[in-house]
C-alpha cells in the first residue's frame, strides 16, 4: 500500500511538470494555431539562467528567480518576433519546422556556451523532504504541486477576470474578429508567447533541482507534455492539466508494475489509443470539418 | 661538354632536392585518431584529445618513434556510427598513417571494424564490449579492461570482500548497460550467486522511484550497477536514500567521476565503484595525474588515461619491432608484458586485451579513495 | 502575342522532356560506371553510400510532404524497418540480401499504410504526433526487444547481395547498385508528378477542400502518399544496412527523422532534384564544416529558420522560381484545339429535374443555417439562389457539395440519392462546383488544375495523356484561357482565375454546375463576358445553379429563382414572380409593406 501511495505522489509531481509545460503549449496553440516544438527549451533556458545567476554569480535565490522570469518575458517576445511573426500568414507546416529549427539553435547555442556536463541547481528548501509513514514527500515535488495550483488559479483569474486576459482569449478564438474590435492582435500574440515562455521557464526552474540542468533536460518532457495535452483535449486548458497529471501517474505506475525500460513509451501508446478512438481527447470537442 | 655537366648537375641537384623532400616527409611517424569532438560525446572527446596530445608530446621529447617525431592527425566522429565510419575512412586514405587511436564507444568501434579489417593496420581502442577482441579482427588492441573483468571484479569484491550475497543489478538499457548486466550475471553465477533483482531503465530517466521501490521490495543487500550517465546515478542515489534503501553499492566507472560526486553529493557517500583509472592505484597513475593537471589545469579521468597509455605503448612496440610494418607492430604489441601504465599493468594476450583487472574505489564523504585492485590471470 | 513569349505546340513540350530524359539516362550510366570501375577511397565510398541511401528515403518525403502536403516525422522509423529487415534477415534468418530487402520494403509499406489509414482522417498536428509516437515506440522496441533485435548492441556483419560466383558485392559495386536504385527511384518520383495520382496529391496539398469537391478522393490519396513515403524509407534503410554492414538502434531515433525532414526542406520539397540536392548538401556540409565543431549545429538550427522564412521552397525551388522569371513562358498557338464535348451525359430540356432537394436542414448547434429547404432544379436551366447576407445560401451549397453533412433531408441528383455521399463521389456523379473565394490549386499550372477536374471518378477521357491534355485545353478554350494553359495560376488576373475555376469544373463534363458568386469581384466587362459564357453553357445542355448578389446578372440569365432568408425558403418561381414578391423585397430592404407579412 505504501508503495502505491509513494508512486501516486511521485506521479502527481511528475505530472505537474507535464501540466505546466502543456499549459504553455496550449496557450500558444490557441492563439496562433501553432505547435511550438521549442516549448521545452523555455524550461531549459529558465534552468540555465538560474545556474548563471545563483551558482556562477552567487546572487540570492529569490532575486534570481524574478530576474529569470523577467528575462523569459523578453525572450518569449523575441521568440515570437524571430520565429513566428515572419511566418504568421503561412500554413502551419513552415511554422512547425521553424520552431524545430529554433529548438536546435537554442539547445546547441547553450551547449557551446556551457558544455554537455549536467549542472546541479539547489532547490528552494534546505531539507529534502519528510516522511509520513512509509511515504516520502520530496519537498521540491511539493513545491512543484503548489506552484502548479497557484499558476492554474492565477491563469483562470487572469484570463476570465481581467480585461487584457479577455482580449487575449478573444484573439485566440477569432483573430479577425478581435482585430475588427480594435484589439491589437500582434501585441496579444506577443503577450501569449511571453507568458508561455514564463510558464515554461518556471517549470524548468522547479524541476531542475530534481533532474539536474542539462541541454536536453526538457526535450522528452516537452514531447510528453504535448502528448498529454492532446490526450486531455487539445486546445483546452483543463485538458492540459488533467492530461499532464494523468500521464505522470500512468507513467510512474506503468514503470513500477509493467516495465521500466518501456517507460517512455506509455505516453505515446496512450496517445495512439486516444487518437484512434477519441481524437478530441478527454475534454475536447468533436473535431468537425470546416468548409 | 659544359651543357652535359650542367644537365648532370641539374639532375643531381634535382635528385638531392627530391631526396631532401623525401627525407622531410619521412621525418615523422603519423598516428591518426578519431574522437567525438562534436555531438553528445564532445566532453569525453576533449579529454581524449588532451590525453593523446600529452603522450605524443612526451614521446616526442624523449626522441620520438624510431628517431622520428610523431605527427598527429585527428578527425571528428560526431559521436555517431556513420560519423565514425566516415572519420576513420578519411584517415585510412592517408597512406602515411601507421596506426590509429579509435573511439571509446563500443558501438562506434563495431561500426568501423569492417573498415579496420580491410585496412589492416593497428587500431588502439577504449571500448569495453568484450566481443571487440573476440571477433577475429586482429587489428583491435584494447587499452581498458573489458567488461567481463569489471563484472568479475564487482562480483568478487561484493561477494568475497564485503560478504554480501543478495545481489540486485540495475543497468541502463543501452549497449554498455545491457552488456554489463549480462557479464555481471555471468560472473555472479560463477560464484554461485543468483541475483534477486535485475532492473533495466532507459537513459535519462529523470525519476527513479519505481527502481528504488523495486530495490526495496527485493530485499537485496548489495547493488551492482552499470549506469552510463552521472545524472541518472545521482538521481537514483538520492531517491534510494529518501525511500530508505541503504544498501551496499558497487557501481560502474560513472559512479565515481568528478561530476557524479558533484551531482550526487551526500547520497553517494560510502558507495563503491570500479574504475580502470584512479590516481592512487599505482605510481604511474599518480604520475600521469600530476602531469595532466599541470598541462591542462584540469583533472584527468578514464577518457584521458587510456589514450595516454595507448600512445606510449604503441611507441614502445614500434621501437621494439624496429619497423613500421603492421604485422611487426602487431607482434610487438601482443608481446608487451609488465608495462606499468596509468590504467594499470599491461600484459597483452593473444586477443589484444592489455588489462585484466579493475580498481575498487570508495566514496569517503565526497572524496574518492582508492581501496584495492583486483586482477585476474586471464 | 506579347513580346517575350514563345509559342509552341504541345508537341514542343514533349520534345523538351525527351531531351531531359536522355540527359538523365546518360548521367545515370556515367555515375554508375564511375562507381563500378574507378578506385574510390573508402571515405568517398562511404560518403556516397550514405548520401544515396538517405536520398532514397528523403525522396519518400518528397512524395508525402512535397507533393501531398502531409507531414511525416517518422521517416527514420520506416528507414529502420528496412535496415533491420536486411540486418536481421541476412544474419539471424539466413536470407539472401534481396529477399530480405523485399521483406523490409513490404514491412515498411504495411506500417505506413496502417498508420496512414488510422490517422489521416485527422489533420496536420495529429498526424505529426502520431508519427512521433510511432517513431518513439519503435525506437524503444528496437532497443529493448533484445531477443529479436539484438538490442542496443546492434546487428553486425550484415550481408550484401552475391554475384554469380558467390562473392559478395564489394563496396564499389554496391555503391553503383545504390546509385542505380537512386536514379530509378528519382525517375519514378519525377514521373509521378505528371500522373493522375500525382496531380491528385498536389491538389490535396494546395487546397484539400477544393480537391475533394473537384473529385479527388482526398483520404485515399493521402494514405497512398504516406504509404509510398514509408516504402521508400524502408527501401533506403535496407540498402543502407547492406552498405554499412552494421546498424544499431541509436542511429534511428527521432532526431534522425528531423534530419530527413531538414534535408527535404533545404533542397526543396516539391522536386526530386531539390531533394537530392538537400540530402547531398546536408551530408557534405558537416564534412566541410568540421572546423566549426559545435557551433555548426547551432548555425544549422538558425539556418532552418531562415530557410523557412526566406526560401520556403528550398534552394531548388528558389532557383526554379528565378529561372521562370527570367525565361519566357510557353503559350499555346490558338485555333489548334478541338471543341469541348460537353453534352455527353445531359438530357433534354424537358422540365425533368436534375436536382431535387427535399426538406434539407443544416443546424450548427442551436443555429439553423438551413431550415427545411426544398429545391427543384430543372434540366438545362439556369437556376439562381438569392437572399440577403447570412441567409444560408453558401451553407446550402456546401451541403449540396458534400462538405457538410445535412442534419435532415434528402438530396437527389439525376434521380439518385446522394445525401450520404462524400464530395468526390458527388463529383463522380456529375456535380461541379466553384467557390466564392476562388479555390484553385495555387502551386500547379492552369492546365494541371483543369486536368484534375477531368480526372474525377467515372469520367473517361479517351486517348490517355494526349487525350487528357486535349480535353483540358478544350475546356480552357471554352472559357477563353487556352493561351494561358501552361502559366502558373498565380499569374492570372482575378477574373481569369474565376474562369480557370469554371474550366476546371467543366473539364469533368458535369451534369449540374454549382457556381457560388461567380460575379464577385468582376468589373462590368468581365461580368458581361460571364453572362455570355453562362448562356453558352446552357446552350450546350448544361444545368447551372448560381448564387449571386448582382440582380442585373441574375435577371439576365436566370430561368428560375429560389430565395432564402434566415435559412428558410421564402420564395420560388420565375424572375418576374419572385422579384416582385413583397416578402422578397422586404427581406432585402428590411421594411414591412402594408398587407405583407414575413
Amino acid at each position: 500500500m505504501g508503495f502505491a501511495l509513494q508512486l501516486l505522489f511521485t506521479g502527481i509531481g511528475v505530472g505537474s511538470i507535464y501540466a505546466l509545460v502543456a499549459l504553455g503549449f496550449v496557450l500558444i496553440y490557441r492563439a496562433t494555431n501553432v505547435v511550438n516544438f521549442a516549448q521545452g527549451d523555455f524550461a531549459m533556458l529558465g534552468a540555465f539562467a538560474m545556474i548563471v545567476l545563483t551558482v556562477d554569480l552567487g546572487w540570492p535565490y529569490w532575486l534570481s528567480i524574478l530576474i529569470t522570469l523577467a528575462a523569459l518575458v523578453l525572450f518569449g517576445a523575441l521568440f515570437n518576433l524571430g520565429v513566428y511573426y515572419p511566418l504568421r500568414n503561412r500554413s502551419f507546416l513552415p511554422v512547425i519546422i521553424s520552431t524545430i529549427g529554433a529548438s536546435i539553435l537554442l539547445e546547441n547555442g547553450v551547449l557551446v556556451a556551457y558544455g554537455p556536463q549536467p549542472q546541479s541547481l539547489p532547490g528552494l528548501f534546505a531539507s529534502q523532504g519528510f516522511n509520513i509513514g512509509d511515504v516520502f514527500f520530496d519537498s521540491q515535488y511539493l513545491l512543484i504541486l503548489a506552484v502548479t495550483i497557484v499558476m492554474v488559479t492565477f491563469q483562470y483569474m487572469f484570463f476570465e477576470r481581467t480585461l487584457i486576459g479577455k482580449k487575449m482569449q478573444a484573439t485566440s478564438q477569432d483573430k479577425e474578429m478581435a482585430s475588427l474590435l480594435g484589439i491589437p492582435v500582434a501585441l496579444m500574440i506577443m503577450l501569449t508567447f511571453a507568458y508561455s515562455a514564463v510558464l515554461g521557464g518556471l517549470a524548468g526552474i522547479l524541476v531542475a533541482p530534481v533532474i539536474f540542468v542539462s541541454v536536453g533536460m526538457a526535450s522528452s518532457i516537452a514531447l510528453k507534455a504535448f502528448a498529454a495535452s492532446i490526450i486531455g483535449g487539445f486546445g483546452d486548458v483543463t485538458g492540459a492539466i488533467v492530461g499532464g497529471l494523468a500521464l505522470g501517474v500512468i507513467e510512474t505506475f506503468g514503470a513500477a508494475y509493467i516495465s521500466v525500460p518501456y517507460k517512455d513509451g506509455f505516453a505515446f501508446l496512450m496517445l495512439f489509443v486516444f487518437l484512434l478512438f477519441r481524437p478530441q481527447g478527454i475534454f475536447g470537442e468533436r473535431i468537425a470539418e470546416k468548409a | 661538354m659544359r651543357a652535359k655537366l650542367k644537365a648532370v648537375s641539374i639532375a643531381v641537384a634535382g635528385a638531392l632536392a627530391t631526396m631532401a623532400t623525401n627525407v622531410e616527409a619521412a621525418d615523422t611517424v603519423k598516428i591518426g585518431m578519431v574522437a567525438p569532438l562534436t555531438g553528445p560525446g564532445a566532453f569525453s572527446g576533449q579529454l581524449q584529445s588532451q590525453g593523446f596530445k600529452l603522450a605524443v608530446d612526451e614521446v616526442n621529447k624523449a626522441g620520438g618513434i624510431l628517431g622520428r617525431q610523431i605527427e598527429a592527425a585527428i578527425e571528428d566522429d560526431q559521436t555517431t556510427n556513420p560519423g565514425v565510419v566516415l572519420a576513420f575512412s578519411k584517415l585510412a586514405g592517408d597512406k602515411d598513417i601507421v596506426a590509429f587511436i579509435g573511439p571509446i564507444r563500443s558501438t562506434q568501434i563495431h561500426a568501423m571494424a569492417p573498415d579496420v579489417l580491410k585496412l589492416g593496420k593497428p587500431v588502439m581502442i577504449g571500448g569495453t564490449d568484450p566481443t571487440l577482441t573476440h571477433m577475429d579482427n586482429p587489428w583491435l588492441f584494447r587499452f581498458r579492461p573489458n567488461d567481463t573483468f569489471s563484472a568479475r571484479v564487482i562480483a568478487d569484491f561484493g561477494t568475497n570482500t564485503l560478504g554480501k550475497k543478495k545481489w540486485a543489478i540495475v543497468h541502463s538499457t543501452d549497449a554498455f548497460g545491457t552488456a554489463g548486466m549480462k557479464n555481471l550475471t555471468e560472473a555472479l553465477k560463477g560464484l554461485g550467486v543468483e541475483p534477486v533483482l535485475v532492473q533495466g531503465y532507459p537513459n535519462n530517466s529523470q525519476d527513479f522511484t519505481p527502481v528504488a521501490l523495486a530495490l526495496k521490495r527485493s530485499g537485496a543487500d548489495v547493488l551492482g550497477s552499470y549506469m552510463t550517465f552521472e545524472a541518472d546515478v545521482a538521481i537514483l542515489a538520492k531517491q534510494m536514500r529518501q525511500l530508505g534503501v541503504n544498501i551496499t553499492w558497487v557501481g560502474s566507472p560513472s559512479n565515481a567521476t568528478t561530476n557524479a560526486l558533484k551531482l550526487g553529493g551526500p547520497a553517494l557517500y560510502g558507495t563503491y565503484a570500479v574504475v580502470d583509472f584512479n590516481k592512487d592505484s599505482a605510481p604511474p597513475a599518480k604520475d600521469f595525474h600530476a602531469k595532466y593537471e599541470a598541462a591542462y589545469k584540469a583533472t584527468p579521468d578514464i577518457f584521458a588515461s587510456w589514450p595516454y597509455d595507448a600512445v606510449h605503448i604503441l611507441a614502445l612496440a614500434i621501437n621494439n619491432a624496429k619497423s613500421l610494418e603492421p604485422d611487426k607492430i602487431r607482434a610487438a604489441l601482443i608481446s608487451v608484458k609488465g608495462y606499468e601504465g596509468a590504467e594499470g599493468t599491461y600484459n597483452f594476450d593473444k586477443n589484444g586485451d592489455g588489462l585484466h583487472g579493475y580498481n575498487i574505489v570508495k566514496n569517503a564523504d565526497g572524496t574518492i579513495v582508492f581501496d584495492k585492485r583486483i586482477d585476474f590471470k586471464e | 502575342m506579347t513580346a517575350g513569349t514563345v509559342t509552341t505546340t504541345a508537341g514542343g513540350k514533349a520534345g523538351r522532356i525527351w531531351l531531359g530524359g536522355v540527359l538523365y539516362l546518360v548521367t545515370a550510366v556515367v555515375t554508375f560506371a564511375f562507381a563500378n570501375f574507378t578506385m574510390l577511397s573508402a571515405y568517398v565510398l562511404n560518403l556516397l553510400m550514405q548520401a544515396s541511401t538517405y536520398a532514397i528515403a528523403v525522396l519518400g518525403l518528397t512524395i508525402v510532404l512535397g507533393y501531398a502536403g502531409q507531414i511525416n516525422l517518422a521517416q527514420a522509423a520506416f528507414f529502420s524497418l528496412g535496415a533491420y529487415s536486411v540486418g536481421l534477415g541476412t544474419t539471424t534468418f539466413g536470407l539472401p540480401f534481396l529477399p530480405a530487402l523485399v521483406v523490409g520494403v513490404v514491412l515498411a509499406c504495411t506500417a505506413g499504410g496502417v498508420l496512414g489509414l488510422t490517422s489521416l482522417r485527422l489533420g496536420g498536428h495529429y498526424l505529426a504526433m502520431v508519427t512521433i509516437s510511432f517513431q518513439t515506440i519503435l525506437s524503444l522496441i528496437l532497443t529493448n526487444w533484445v531477443s529479436l533485435t539484438r538490442g542496443p548492441d546492434g546487428v553486425l556483419n550484415i550481408k550484401r547481395p552475391t554475384l554469380f560466383g558467390g562473392y559478395f558485392l564489394d563496396s564499389g559495386h554496391y555503391l553503383a547498385m545504390c546509385i542505380a536504385a537512386l536514379y530509378g527511384v528519382g525517375l519514378l518520383v519525377w514521373h509521378l508528378r505528371k500522373t493522375r495520382l500525382g496531380r491528385a496529391m498536389q491538389a490535396v496539398r494546395d487546397n484539400e477542400l477544393a480537391a475533394g469537391v473537384t473529385g479527388v478522393d482526398t483520404y485515399r490519396t493521402k494514405v497512398v502518399a504516406f504509404t509510398l513515403s514509408a516504402l521508400l524509407g524502408g527501401f533506403g534503410g535496407g540498402l543502407f544496412a547492406g552498405g554499412f554492414s552494421y546498424i544499431s538502434p541509436d542511429q534511428f531515433s527521432f532526431s534522425e527523422s528531423i534530419v530527413f525532414l531538414t534535408m527535404v526542406l533545404i533542397g526543396g520539397s516539391r522536386s526530386p532534384v531539390g531533394t537530392v540536392l538537400g540530402t547531398g548538401l546536408l551530408i557534405l556540409l558537416p564534412e566541410w564544416l568540421r572546423f566549426l565543431k559545435n557551433v555548426y549545429l547551432a548555425v544549422y538550427g538558425g539556418a532552418v529558420i531562415l530557410i523557412m522564412v526566406f526560401m520556403p521552397d528550398g534552394i531548388w525551388g528558389f532557383v526554379t522560381a528565378l529561372w521562370r522569371k527570367l525565361n519566357p513562358t510557353m503559350r499555346i498557338a490558338p485555333g489548334a484545339i478541338a471543341p469541348l464535348p460537353l453534352t455527353r451525359e445531359v438530357g433534354r430540356a424537358d422540365g425533368s429535374l436534375i436536382l431535387r432537394v427535399t426538406s434539407l436542414s443544416k443546424h450548427f448547434g442551436g443555429l439553423k443555417a438551413v431550415d427545411e429547404v426544398d429545391l427543384a432544379v430543372a434540366r438545362n436551366t439556369v437556376h439562381a439562389l438569392i437572399g440577403p447576407n447570412g441567409s444560408g445560401k453558401t451553407t446550402l451549397l456546401n451541403v449540396l457539395s458534400g462538405i457538410y453533412r445535412p442534419t435532415a433531408g434528402r438530396i437527389e441528383l439525376d434521380d439518385r440519392d446522394v445525401t450520404r455521399l462524400k464530395p468526390h463521389q458527388r463529383a463522380g456523379r456529375g456535380l461541379g462546383r466553384t467557390f466564392q473565394n476562388i479555390r484553385l490549386f495555387g502551386n500547379m499550372s492552369v492546365i494541371d488544375n483543369v486536368m484534375v477536374g477531368a480526372e474525377r471518378p467515372s469520367h473517361v477521357v479517351p486517348g490517355h495523356a494526349t487525350g487528357l491534355t486535349r480535353h483540358a485545353l478544350a475546356a480552357l478554350d471554352f472559357v477563353g484561357l487556352a493561351d494561358r494553359a501552361y502559366d502558373a495560376v498565380g499569374s492570372l488576373s482575378y477574373g481569369h482565375q474565376r474562369l480557370a475555376e469554371i474550366a476546371r469544373a467543366l473539364a469533368g463534363s458535369p451534369k449540374l454546375l454549382l457556381l457560388d458568386e461567380p460575379g464577385a469581384g468582376l468589373n462590368h466587362i468581365e461580368k458581361d463576358e460571364l453572362v455570355g459564357l453562362l448562356k453558352r453553357l446552357k446552350g450546350h445542355g448544361l444545368t447551372i445553379c448560381i448564387i449571386d448578389h448582382d440582380m442585373n446578372l441574375v435577371e439576365q440569365i436566370a430561368d428560375h429563382i429560389t430565395v432564402l432568408n434566415f435559412g428558410r425558403r421564402i420564395a420560388d418561381g420565375t424572375p418576374e414572380e419572385v422579384l416582385r414578391n413583397p416578402k422578397v423585397v422586404a427581406a432585402y430592404l428590411g421594411e414591412e409593406r402594408v398587407g405583407a407579412s414575413s
